[in-house]
């Protein structure tokens, strides 16, 4: 007999994980705002928020993509790809209808502007379109289909703005330079992004609470085969899946290129889909398919952010060295915590045989390499050891608790 | 057979094999095991019965360690015992045949058998002559004519199961439990496992027995145990009692013999089909269907019959449009020929199918009871484009009242249903849809003896209200009990057609052997 799940109420506003989300973000801006030696948040509160909330934003923006995908059972890793390629699009659109005043650094123009975006969603359609071709009719996984478009979306990118920019400016570039007004505009105005991404994750929020296509696809991550035979074409399903993911990579895209007035292939959004992935991760979709939420997604995105943003504070300099580290770090304390009440109840432990033993000097020197790297030598040896000591306890522990 | 556990035991050489006392096991929400105490003699085959959540698979794995009980005691062999995982378990002499196989199935027979315990050469790498040479041994006691070098996963479920024997064989388990072995096997293949059954019983080990089948129970059982909702109900031994008086014990009630004898209006025909015909290229038989034909009415069962392989889900899907839509011949709805190439096409054309496979092909375990019930007409469900959840609330009230569905509520997860209310909600799904022709795929598999019956009469009312019905079976005596006519299928052929007055089990089974 399974066990029961025992609360068929509706939970208020949030679920359980996702309220452990709320109060894990206010830990760590409270720690940041304590630990802080500039306290930026304390004197500045206005230039942090505005940082957090753009890169929030732009994450989030195609971390929901990323959601409906991970709930219709697939997986899409070709998104920052797509980011560059989308910027690279709308750029080389502007060029080719305005060359002279994208050479010049002068405003090309509305027509311009609205071609260029349109292309890149356009682009986000089509690439969507591919994907789910690739997936369901010559039937790729999609882990195999997005790795092969991650790889190649962003080479062609590339020949796209070196072929572009060597038929109609006098040198071949791998770059386009951004200075239309537009493109300032949403720079300067953080809450253009952020409006964005919150009529965006209302929108989602209906599409998977409130829709046909919603349950649909809530369905087909569930159980791909029982949707088809209940009558559901799953292939359309998987079609909009793709498509709203490439899309909402596409719409990021722009934002990426505003921020950066640059339309930069070889580098915008590099790795970015992993980000992605672990907000919808964080926010707990499971990548089985068939569960997550959109406050849950958005809540990780927060999260993510707010904790890359506390590193970056109390570490100055060069946090996008360590950004990586905290993702994958953010990820699995995340997933552990989600099923903590397994270790709890016994039976199960953290570092159980041979492989918890080697577990111990790994995750120590793990530890002691990151702290002494931001903190010093004399520190980082210290909290290795430390940390060897407090996990070899932590093993005698649960040996003594087995026995 | 353990030599081990023998020498382990020679001072309570009269003890009984197994003895479980006072066993509680909670689950949150749940108490599945109140109190059970359970004792198996040495060398007896001990059946289990009880209905779908009764506990029977719970005590097993507190048997087999999968589990541990919150209170109570065991002893095996009258040495008081504790596991703390299945390897305890499987020392102390315990082999356990779940009723989903647990083999890994791209590995190939032999190193299922082996697996976790492979046997070595000197220089440490596998030893797979060795290994080879005991499992085809092993295979061969079974009368199971399969190379141990084939690929598990490319069996037939009856041979999967005998490996799982020969596993528990290799183990030289002493008490070996088998949890409802027979429910994917044809009539041969298990009267193949009641043979090595009874070799098993010579040659002295234990055996513990779950099953629903009353027939195979009273061939086969020395003691009988009967549990129901967690609890002991009383054990005794197979002369004292009858079958009659176990299934009352089991569903706490006697039941009413379920016979809808009352004839059915016949209606005006829905369906024809004309020498449906699937081709099976890979195959050396070369067709899945060959040249089938029947017709079928408004207000009419008609039953299906034929032994795993022959072909049922095939025809069932065929007419669904889920198959491949490679077949020829004619399907004909309502005088007009239709050929589905998606399950879209056959719901709007009023079609309805419920499969056989309930966990993989008919359940969505993340959505709720409602979700489940809903999915096929969510439109019902929309206020100004928009799902609404006191719409879907409404909507499903019907069907979940109509079909007896017993649930904490329209949003309980149904995971947490037991499998005939599971199978209620899945047809309950497709009520909702209105169909005129409802396709049964084996309904009632794996579902307890009480949640049958009401299923029976549910189905026999919606025949009644005029739905055609095409129900297949692996248990004949649903098809007699249920069906108006029952047709035959002998690998992919249709070898004979009877009104239900003429058919017996006999004849049935011959047609679908003789082909």
């Amino acid at each position: 007999m399974p066990p029961s799940h025992s609360s068929h109420k509706p939970p208020f506003l949030l679920r359980p994980g996702e309220w452990a989300l709320v109060l894990a973000i206010a830990i760590a801006i409270a720690l940041t705002a304590l630990v802080d030696a500039n306290h930026s948040y304390w004197f500045r509160p206005l230039d942090s928020l505005r940082d957090i909330a753009r890169n929030t934003a732009l994450l989030g923006i195609f971390a929901l993509g990323a959601t409906v995908v991970i709930i219709a059972g697939g997986i899409d890793l070709s998104a920052g790809s797509m980011i560059a390629l989308s910027s690279t699009v709308c750029a080389t659109t502007m060029l080719a209808l305005a060359p002279a005043q994208m050479m010049g650094f002068k405003p090309v123009g509305f027509a311009a502007v609205a071609a260029g975006c349109a292309a890149s969603l356009l682009v986000g359609f089509l690439v969507g379109t591919l994907h789910a071709w690739l997936i369901t009719a010559v039937r790729l996984p999609p882990f195999i289909a997005t790795l092969a478009t991650l790889v190649g979306l962003r080479s062609f990118a590339r020949a796209l703005c070196e072929s572009t920019t060597a038929a109609v400016t006098p040198t071949k570039s791998a770059l386009i330079n951004i200075s239309d007004p537009f493109f300032k505009t949403v720079r300067d105005n953080v809450w253009i992004p952020v409006a964005v991404f919150g009529v965006l994750a209302i929108v989602t929020w209906l599409l998977l609470t409130r829709t046909v296509l919603g349950r649909h696809l809530h369905a087909l991550g569930g159980n791909e085969q029982a949707a088809r035979l209940a009558g559901i074409r799953t292939d359309n399903v998987k079609w909009f899946a793709y498509c709203f993911g490439a899309m909402t990579a596409a719409l990021a895209g722009l934002f990426y290129m505003a921020n950066e007035s640059v339309a930069a292939p070889v580098n915008q959004g590099r790795g970015h889909e992993l980000n992605a992935i672990a907000a919808a991760v964080v926010g707990g979709c499971s990548l089985a398919g068939g569960v997550g939420t959109v406050p849950g997604t958005v809540l990780g995105t927060i999260f993510l952010r707010v904790v890359i943003d506390a590193v970056s504070k109390i570490i100055k300099t060069g946090a996008d060295v360590y950004e990586g580290l905290i993702v994958g770090i953010v990820v699995v304390i995340a997933v552990t915590l989600a099923q903590v009440g397994q270790f709890a109840k016994g039976g199960r432990g953290l570092l159980p045989g041979a492989l918890g033993l080697c577990a111990i000097p790994t995750l120590a020197m793990l530890c002691g390499a990151i702290v002494s790297m931001t903190a010093g030598a004399r520190i980082g040896i210290v909290s290795g050891v430390g940390a060897a000591i407090l996990l070899a306890l932590l093993r005698v522990w649960e040996s003594r608790r087995a026995a | 057979m353990n030599v081990s556990i023998a020498n382990k035991a020679t001072d309570h050489a009269d003890a009984p094999a197994v003895v479980m006392r006072g066993i509680t096991k909670r689950f949150p929400g749940v108490v599945a095991l109140a109190d059970v105490t359970l004792e198996v003699r040495r060398g007896e085959l001990h059946a289990i019965c009880g209905e779908n959540g009764a506990g029977k698979s719970t005590l097993m794995k507190i048997l087999s360690g999968v589990y541990q009980p919150d209170e109570g005691t065991l002893e095996i062999g009258g040495v008081p015992t504790r596991f703390t995982g299945t390897r305890d378990a499987e020392r102390a002499g315990i082999a356990i045949i779940h009723q989903e196989l647990a083999l890994v199935e791209d590995l190939s027979v032999a190193a299922n058998v082996f697996l976790g315990r492979e046997k070595r050469t000197s220089l440490g790498l596998l030893d797979d002559r060795s290994m080879h040479g005991e499992c085809g041994r092993l295979l061969e006691s079974l009368e199971c004519p399969v190379s141990p070098a084939t690929r598990t996963g490319s069996l037939r479920v009856g041979d999967q199961q005998l490996v799982e024997i020969a596993k528990a064989l290799s183990l030289e388990a002493s008490i070996v439990v088998m949890d409802e072995p027979t429910s994917a096997l044809t009539e041969s293949e298990s009267a193949r496992l009641e043979r090595t059954i009874e070799r098993l019983l010579a040659v002295g080990t234990t055996i513990l027995y779950i099953s629903h089948k009353m027939d195979e129970v009273f061939r086969l059982a020395d003691r009988i145990t009967v549990l129901r909702d967690g609890r002991h109900v009383r054990t005794v031994n197979r002369d004292d009692t009858n079958p009659r008086e176990i299934t009352s014990w089991m569903v706490g009630r006697e039941l009413a013999d379920h016979e809808f004898r009352q004839a059915r209006t016949r209606g005006p025909k829905v369906l024809e089909v004309r020498s449906l015909t699937l081709p099976w290229p890979e195959h050396p038989r070369g067709y899945r269907l060959s040249d089938v034909s029947f017709d079928l009415h408004a207000g009419e069962i008609l039953g299906v019959a034929g032994l795993m392989g022959a072909g049922r889900t095939e025809l069932l899907e065929t007419i669904f449009g889920a198959g491949e839509p490679t077949w020829t011949g004619e399907i004909r709805l309502d005088g007009k020929p239709v050929h589905f190439q998606h399950p879209r096409e056959a719901c709007d054309a009023r079609l309805a199918m419920v499969t056989e496979d309930r966990k993989r092909l008919g359940l969505f375990p993340d959505l709720d009871v409602a979700g489940n019930v809903s999915l096929c007409s969510l439109r019902d469900a929309l206020r100004g484009g928009l799902l609404s959840r006191r719409r879907e609330e409404d909507l499903v009230a019907g069907p979940i009242r109509d079909t007896g569905v017993k649930t904490p509520g329209p949003h309980a997860a149904i995971t947490g249903l037991s499998g005939g209310n599971q199978q209620k909600c899945i047809i309950g799904r497709w009520l909702l849809t209105k169909p005129a022709i409802l396709l049964l795929d084996d309904p009632t598999r794996g579902i307890d003896v009480g949640a049958k019956a009401e299923l029976y009469a549910l189905i026999d009312r919606l025949c009644r209200e005029g739905l055609g019905v095409i129900l297949t079976s692996s248990e004949l005596p649903e098809l007699l009990t249920l069906a108006d006519r029952i047709i035959v299928l002998a690998e992919g052929r249709l070898t004979a057609e009877f009104p239900r007055a003429e058919a017996t089990e006999q004849k049935i089974m011959e047609a679908a052997t003789g082909g």
